[in-house]
């Protein structure tokens, strides 16, 4: 990057950068910004979508314990600390994917470099996410398991066989989480590449 | 003579900085391998025994019951055992890996940074499956009829609780790895 240092001419600074096809000429044919923003604008389409999956969760059943009396068992998420911060974890990715994806295209804008540093602290920041996310995905995931297969060591019995709705909402959430930590992963793993390609040029 | 002075100094503080990054990376990669492989040790050996007084007919004294509790019952137990025992190992590997190209190879040392970061996804997805297991264990669920363990198997507990502190340490080390790799790429 160092070697072809852009001068950039008079009137590109009176000019609004607004599309793609106006971006400094030093990031004109890499891939490696375009696949940033669109991996976070995945993170935040996967992030989004296990967060309203598992907020409309609920389940409500009649159990009726003998003729003519029914009671309502409701299963939703706020009735396992587990999911709460599963829920609480990716709004978090959502919102962070928001803010960084905005600031990554303004840093492209700007002619002079700046992406590059920004990277810097997208690795440690991302990796950070990375490991909350991955918490969430887990906690949810095996607290959903239990439910799931139940356990006799413990004497908890299964839920899904009674809520399946409820239950399949809950896999559906856990598979996207589990596909936000992924992208953010390959977040990083982009992230350290460019940085150490930089190096190797300049 | 002042220059050339300082010009030395530079050249030792350079070659400092350079090794003693390399140590750095060292201590936390021995780290990691010592915390994670205590967390499994801790947690694989967890096992108690306890009796349980039962009252089966009124009538008659209460029947005592010897109840186990093993590792083994919970499958996200497991599951931190057995990333606890792959970090380990991924350590011992990049431990002897960094010692032999001290540092020089640049396709390994990129490697080495890509595994640390599946490290810690690993790690904080046990850590947070087995925190979330042992919170039902540890406080029950009324909602879905899931009834506490752990004021029975109080020892057992508190073993998981102490690996799951261990691996939390054990990710935060790779966490840090990662955090020195990018200052260093950062100050170069």
């Amino acid at each position: 990057m160092a070697s072809h240092d852009t001068t950039t001419p008079p009137h590109a600074t009176i000019e609004k950068p607004l599309k793609s096809s106006q971006l400094p000429q030093q990031y004109k044919g890499s891939w490696g910004p375009a696949l940033d923003v669109a991996l976070r604008m995945f993170l935040f389409a996967t992030a989004i979508v296990a967060v309203i999956i598992m907020a409309a969760s609920k389940q409500t059943k009649l159990i009726s314990l003998f003729p003519g009396f029914a009671i309502p068992l409701e299963a939703k998420f706020t009735q396992s600390p587990a999911f709460i911060y599963a829920i609480a974890a990716l709004s978090v990715a959502c919102l962070y994917s928001i803010i960084t994806g905005v600031l990554s295209v303004f840093a492209l804008m700007k002619p002079g470099g700046s992406w590059t540093k920004l990277q810097f602290h997208f690795v440690i920041l991302d990796a950070l996410l990375l490991g909350i996310v991955a918490a969430a995905t887990g906690g949810a995931g095996g607290v959903a398991y239990i439910g799931l297969k139940g356990n006799s060591h413990t004497n908890w019995n299964k839920v899904c066989d009674k809520f399946g709705s409820f239950c399949s909402h809950l896999a559906g959430s856990i598979v996207l989480s589990l596909v936000s930590s992924i992208t953010l992963l390959l977040l990083v793993w982009l992230s350290v590449y460019v940085l150490s390609k930089k190096l190797a040029r300049g | 003579m002042d220059t050339e002075y300082k010009e030395k100094e530079k050249e030792v503080n350079v070659s400092n900085r350079n090794s003693s990054f390399n140590c750095k990376e060292l201590v936390f990669r021995l780290l990691a391998l010592s915390l994670t492989l205590v967390a499994a040790v801790v947690l694989g050996v967890d096992k108690q025994t306890t009796t349980v007084s039962l009252t089966l007919v009124p009538s008659l004294p209460p029947v005592d019951l010897p109840v186990t509790a093993k590792w083994t019952d919970l499958s996200a137990f497991v599951y931190l055992v057995i990333v606890n025992a792959i970090a380990c190992a991924y350590a011992a590997i990049s431990l002897v890996l960094l010692l032999v190209t001290r540092g020089g190879n640049k396709l390994v040392s990129l490697i080495l940074l890509m595994l640390d970061l599946m490290m810690v996804v690993l790690l904080f997805s046990a850590i947070g499956a087995t925190g979330s297991v042992g919170l039902i264990g540890y406080q029950g669920n009324s909602h879905v009829q899931w009834e506490k363990v752990c004021n029975v198997f109080d020892k057992f507990c508190h073993q998981v609780a102490i690996a799951v502190f261990l691996s939390f340490a054990g990710s935060i080390t790779y966490l840090l790895l990662i955090l020195l790799a990018a200052v260093t790429l950062h100050n170069k």
